[in-house]
């Protein structure tokens, strides 16, 4: 009797905690799917952010409609084709790459032409900007219109394939951010396209002088820009709602990512967008849970309060940090900062 | 007797209807635009500070009849001995919102002078914290780049936004709220005296930049866009100057803010988007020319006219098309930025050169002097005359 209702006991709480732990541990494992998943949309976000500001020396507004882009690409051909929504990350990235390129002949490189200083360029890019926006609600209406089918907020969470019990987007991200930081690295290190990319940001009238053509280089780094921000944009419906505007409402992040990691290096970018991807999640997730249920409202106020730490602390970022550690060791008197007291 | 005869010679005037009603809201945008577009000409054209935080600055306004003339107003009533709900809670300061204005709107009726007083006290009270707004906006990037202003802006001015939706004690969420009427005294068509009054401040607020413009101050402005090096060589503090003029503009600009509220006797964030206060005064502003008034009033009338006829003929557009007007009007936005930047880079009206009084400048510069201080500083270069050219063959 007393054993039989000891083993009910342990029976009846062993059930409990089974019942009750997976359950945790399955919100918990949700959450820091989702900061990686977007930590990592972020890091190619912030790549092409970075390689933008370091050719045209403009930050460029456009660059989180893009992945707007990206978004319409993956929705289309989800719900319209009805095929597996991965088969749209190749039309994505070339897609991207296209009108990127297609920005950069028509707007920024005949403003540039003109002799334009880079504050009408920035604001050329915000003009972009609500373009693009205006052209992807009108889409998202002309599916409406032709295809009866509310394209204005979405998720295709319920497409994606699943692997040994992962969601296959969250393998798909972190390999392709993973991927592209070791190409990109490669080519920007080991190849002649790649030296002639940081050759042409460094000095464009050396470089030409070295027989490099820049147009065509300046042409390759936009597509890339454009690519890549399109790809990430392409998995950012496998995970997150999405809607027309959603692309542009990133822009903050992505310009936090590329300002933590000092606006000119290419792998600062890599790390500060992977951290400022994985805190706009987790920060608001532990806030939640500590603070209140009202934080996560202010989701938003995340990259923004990076940004501002950033600026008052360092302007240059973790770049920054860097050149005062090397600094220090070699004991040579730290360069004047360009970055500051410098207005174009 | 005489302010019954007034009253009665008010009350007496026609309502507004048809085209007089189109002359007067396009009158009533072209002022809250015209002072925002100054303001932004000061900066940008003048001084050349990026400020893409216009949207903020006018919520400020727009908050500060709201959460603090509104609360100033109900006090008034307890005082006086006037019945009026609480307002403690944010049950009540949300849902009994509507009967205490009407109560105030009630006392406003009988008393001018206290509708007047709180306008005046919003507007105050509102040029201070703009003020204000202005000195913590530069604080992180003023002394950086002129792009990593911009980004700052822009994203405070997203933050506003979410403080404003999410924190009700500041206009009542998500909902909105009615906010007392200083102009509820006047009988006939209120929006006439908004009008009136919004045209008289954006005329002193013309003088005012006018004058300043053409101080040594001004100068000052001019002559840190051109070259910051050269100015902080003669020892001008550059960095203190210019967020000097962001803090002045600002506080201009929370005016059009106040006013526009005052005109719809209402408050709601979703009034303030980004692109409606920030990029349509960018629009005017470049339209026109900048870094001059004239321009300026050129390119606030031109925009004001055509979005207000693309809202009053709406019904005539929207058969032709399978999105809404708002869609539509974004995108003629975003396409008239480019094609002005790209066709008419200097606007319909260039630039001047400023009025010094004793200087005669065709006298003191024989050749022209063609400011064109959009190109960077290699463009700008001279290019070698033809005579040159000979003299070198």
């Amino acid at each position: 009797m007393f054993i039989q209702f000891i083993v009910s006991f342990y029976e009846k709480l062993f059930i409990k905690m089974l019942s009750a732990l997976p359950e945790n541990v399955m919100v918990e494992l949700a959450f820091i799917q989702g900061a990686l998943i977007f930590a990592s949309e972020l890091i190619l976000l912030s790549i092409g952010f970075t390689l933008t500001y370091v050719t045209a020396k403009i930050p460029n507004f456009a660059h989180g409609t893009y992945a707007g882009i990206g978004i319409y690409v993956v929705y289309t051909f989800a719900s319209l084709f009805h095929v597996n929504p991965y088969w749209g990350f190749p039309v994505a990235f070339l897609f991207g790459g296209l009108v990127s390129v297609i920005v950069y002949l028509l707007v920024i490189g005949t403003l540039t032409k003109m002799g334009s200083g880079s504050i009408v360029l920035t604001i050329s890019t915000l003009a972009i900007q609500i373009f693009l926006t205006a052209l992807l609600s009108i889409y998202a209406y002309w599916v409406l219109v032709t295809y009866h089918q509310y394209a204005q907020a979405f998720l295709l969470k319920d497409l994606d394939f699943e692997f040994a019990g992962w969601p296959g987007i969250f393998i798909v991200a972190m390999g392709t951010s993973i991927v592209t930081v070791i190409i990109l690295h490669f080519t920007l290190t080991r190849t002649k396209l790649g030296i002639a990319m940081r050759a042409t940001a460094e000095d464009p009238e050396l470089a030409s002088v070295l027989g490099i053509n820049i147009n065509q280089i300046q042409l390759f780094s936009w597509f890339i820009t454009g690519a890549l921000a399109c790809l990430a944009g392409a998995m950012y419906p496998l995970w997150f709602q999405s809607s027309p505007g959603s692309g542009s409402a990133i822009i903050t992040s992505i310009m936090a990512g590329s300002l933590l990691g000092g606006f000119e290096n290419v792998y600062g970018a890599i790390i500060g967008g992977f951290i400022v991807g994985l805190s706009e999640i987790v920060l608001t997730y532990l806030g939640q849970i500590y603070i209140g249920v009202w934080v996560g409202e202010y989701r938003s106020l995340v990259p923004m309060l990076f940004l501002i730490i950033v600026l008052l602390i360092e302007p240059r970022g973790l770049q920054g940090f860097y050149d005062r550690f090397v600094a220090s060791r070699v004991k040579v008197k730290p360069a004047l900062e360009e970055g500051e007291k410098k207005n174009d | 007797m005489i302010d019954q005869v007034a009253l009665g010679i008010i009350s007496s005037l026609p309502t507004v209807e048809g085209l007089p009603r189109l002359i007067t809201d396009v009158a009533l945008s072209f002022g809250f635009f015209v002072i925002v577009a100054m303001a932004l000409n000061f900066q940008y054209g003048n001084a050349g500070i990026p400020n893409m935080g216009c949207a903020v600055q006018v919520i400020v306004g727009a908050f500060t009849l709201s959460a603090i003339t509104s609360r100033l107003s109900y006090q008034i009533m307890v005082w006086i001995n006037v019945p009026i709900g609480p307002w403690d809670t944010n049950y009540d300061w949300i849902y009994g919102n509507v009967a205490r204005v009407g109560v105030v709107n009630e006392v406003i009726k009988n008393n001018p002078f206290l509708g007047i007083g709180l306008l005046l006290f919003s507007l105050a009270v509102a040029m201070v914290l703009g003020a204000i707004l202005g000195y913590l906006m530069s604080l992180p990037a003023i002394r950086l780049r002129a792009t990593y202003l911009m980004i700052v802006l822009i994203t405070v001015a997203d933050a506003s936004q979410r403080f404003g939706f999410n924190i009700p004690a500041i206009c009542g969420g998500t909902l909105g709220m009615a906010i007392p009427n200083p102009f509820e005294w006047y009988p006939g068509d209120q929006s006439l005296v908004v009008g009136v009054v919004t045209l008289f401040i954006g005329l002193v607020s013309f003088f005012v930049f006018r004058t300043m413009l053409n101080s040594p101050y001004g100068r000052l402005m001019r002559s840190i866009r051109e070259n910051e090096v050269t100015v902080s060589s003669v020892g001008k503090n550059v960095v203190s100057i210019r967020r000097n003029i962001l803090m002045f503009a600002s506080a201009i600009t929370a005016i059009a803010g106040v006013l526009y509220a005052t005109w719809i006797n209402f408050v709601s964030v979703s009034f303030y988007y980004r692109n409606y206060w920030t990029y349509w005064p960018w629009l005017m502003l470049i339209l026109g020319g900048p870094g001059n008034n004239a321009g300026t009033f050129l390119g606030c009338v031109l925009i004001v006219i055509f979005r207000k006829l693309i809202q009053m003929y709406k019904w005539v557009i929207d058969p032709y098309i399978f999105f809404t007007a708002q869609i539509l009007e974004d995108l003629i936005l975003g396409f008239l930025l480019l094609a002005v930047m790209l066709f008419r880079p200097n606007g319909l009206i260039p630039e001047k050169l400023l009025y010094i009084p004793g200087v005669n400048y065709t006298q003191l510069v024989k050749e022209q002097v063609k400011v064109d201080w959009r190109s960077t500083p290699k463009a700008r270069k001279t290019k070698p005359s033809s005579e040159a050219k000979e003299a070198d063959k």
